[in-house]
């Protein structure tokens, strides 16, 4: 790929570094460009990629757990209809005492995506409005898509297994077994044999 | 005097969406003074069932992530594996995928033609339309072996070529469509009825619409000309040609155009599909997928479903089973925000007049 494709790209990542001292970025590909700010920075940068440089539109916003380095890596991923480049703005927030501000004024669907991120991982965002639950409700166990979650146990610790048949017999006589009732004569002549 | 507002909850069972979402309204006579969306009857945990499966059988789950439309999901999934590990994709495959994309979206769109109608009364629509859905599966079940969901794109390519004659039996489903479009322009587009519901409700402010994170079809019925096939482009919608329908009245009318314009257009894309596709292979075989393992980086990769843009963010740590998948379907900012925000005002006999408008799916909400 010659330099000339990626030319707004690699512009955008310039004129970045040059406002923001503490962010770094790069290029990934044609439309795909990636910085990496604290998150003390991360409002102030996407308010200056939405009113300054045409990132109107918030298209996603994730979350991933690397409990391996003991943090959370929040993603904003943002979209130019102007310049058609994706911006991803990635920031790293300890997994102690996770908090990062939340962003919902700049974009009001950021919300949802916080509301989400708060239940699923147990991440504060200081000064998330209507911060109500969003899919789980009266949870009060560890946030459930933390990587240290672990669904085989919170299922064997809360759900009983029923019992299936041991064999692949007809479904009624473990009924009649079960249940100590006859079958129907109605229902005897779709009897298997 | 002021009308003492009363709670109304609305749902979770709705006419022509697919999936539970509840909505609560709070209502002064009969009009909506605040919306309120809840959701949470449809959580499944797709994305960590996906942290604990590997690659390919992570594949298997995405394309259930929703019902209406499956196919941008296997695509999603598929193209992000294979932009974060670099596999390339005959060209064939390519093609083949690009069809099933529009086939999709035909099906999808004569879906929503139903429930658009159902929200208002007019049974005779989804009656027809639903049925020749039907038509369409038909295909998806001969070329995949499954209606609704068909684990046919997967990383690397496509499943299997098509089928002797199959190309015939899409070029015959194409005319038959065609033709009753007509039909449906008779029934739904110049029914004074359903002109004097749609017109004028459920606007989106254009001017904030793309700020608000609205896509697709709502978006372009607000004027603005946006579609990830040309802004983004995927696959091998360059070689095609098509248009991209706008209309600027942003309500509930100028979306349901929309859909019939993009309708006649997908119908040509296909048709052009079958007519331009190379031969060759479909499918770059990847290695034995209990060992397969993917570089580790990220990719967010997004295609135009019928909905409007529709992402998947793909993390991998280098291991064999994907450390993040996050999907962002439309309907998480259209049924929720965005919702929550035009339903001010509205009669509550047309709030699920407008949520069907918005191509509202709750399953990619809670995923």
């Amino acid at each position: 790929m010659t330099d000339t494709i990626l030319d707004k790209e690699q512009k955008l990542v310039q004129l970045l570094e040059q406002t923001f001292k503490k962010l770094s970025g790069k290029v990934v590909r044609q439309r795909r460009v990636t910085v990496s700010v604290e998150k003390e920075l991360v409002p102030s940068v996407l308010s200056y990629a939405k009113s300054q440089l045409g990132y109107i539109h918030l298209s996603h916003m994730s979350c991933v757990d690397w409990p391996e380095n003991n943090n959370f890596e929040i993603i904003y991923i943002l979209w130019s209809p102007a310049d058609k480049v994706q911006l991803f703005i990635k920031t790293l927030i300890n997994r102690e005492n996770p908090e990062i501000d939340n962003v919902d004024m700049i974009w009001k669907h950021a919300n949802t995506y916080e509301r989400e991120i708060r239940e699923m991982y147990g991440i504060q965002f200081n000064g998330l409005v209507g911060a109500q639950e969003f899919i789980l409700e009266d949870w009060d166990d560890m946030p459930p898509m933390r990587r240290d979650f672990d669904t085989v146990e919170y299922v064997d610790d809360n759900y009983t297994f029923r019992p299936g048949r041991e064999d692949a017999g007809d479904v009624r006589e473990e009924i009649v077994k079960r249940s100590g009732e006859d079958i129907p004569d109605f229902a005897k002549k779709y009897s298997r044999d | 005097m002021r009308e003492k507002a009363t709670t109304l909850y609305l749902g979770p069972q709705h006419p022509g969406i697919t999936g539970n979402m509840m909505i609560k309204l709070k209502v002064e006579g009969d009009t909506v003074v605040k919306a309120e969306t809840h959701v949470g009857y449809l959580h499944r945990g797709f994305e960590k069932l996906m942290e604990r499966r590997n690659w390919l059988q992570s594949f298997t789950i995405v394309c259930r992530i929703c019902v209406p439309e499956p196919d941008p999901n296997e695509l999603n999934y598929s193209r992000a594996v294979e932009e974060i590990e670099g596999r390339t994709v005959p060209e064939r495959a390519e093609w083949i995928r690009t069809m099933m994309m529009e086939l999709s979206r035909l099906a999808s769109y004569l879906l929503w033609f139903g429930g658009q109608n159902g929200s208002s009364g007019l049974y005779t629509m989804p009656q027809w339309s639903v049925g020749d859905r039907d038509y369409i599966l038909d295909l998806f079940e001969e070329l995949t072996g499954g209606r609704v969901y068909h684990m046919y794109i997967w990383p690397g390519g496509v499943r299997r070529d098509l089928p002797d004659g199959f190309a015939d039996k899409v070029l015959q489903t194409m005319d038959y469509l065609e033709k009753r479009l007509k039909k449906y322009d008779d029934l739904m587009f110049a029914n004074t009825i359903f002109q004097k519901r749609a017109q004028g409700i459920g606007w989106i402010d254009p001017k904030k619409a793309v700020e608000w994170g609205v896509v697709g079809p709502p978006l372009r019925a607000a004027g603005i000309k946006s579609d990830v096939r040309i802004d983004d482009p995927y696959l091998i919608y360059d070689k095609l040609d098509f248009e991209v329908p706008t209309q600027t009245g942003s309500d509930v009318w100028s979306r349901a155009l929309i859909r019939r314009f993009e309708f006649e257009q997908s119908i040509s894309m296909v048709r052009q599909c079958i007519e331009k596709m190379p031969k060759g292979e479909v499918y770059n075989k990847i290695p034995n997928p209990m060992k397969w393992t993917i570089p580790a980086g990220d990719a967010y990769v997004k295609a135009e479903s019928a909905r409007g843009e529709f992402g998947y963010y793909v993390v991998s740590d280098g291991s064999d089973k994907p450390r993040r998948v996050h999907v962002k379907g439309p309907a998480y900012v259209h049924g929720v925000t965005l919702l929550e925000r035009i339903l001010v005002g509205a009669n509550i006999a047309d709030v699920s007049f407008i949520m069907n408008s918005l191509g509202t799916c709750p399953p990619e909400i809670e995923r």
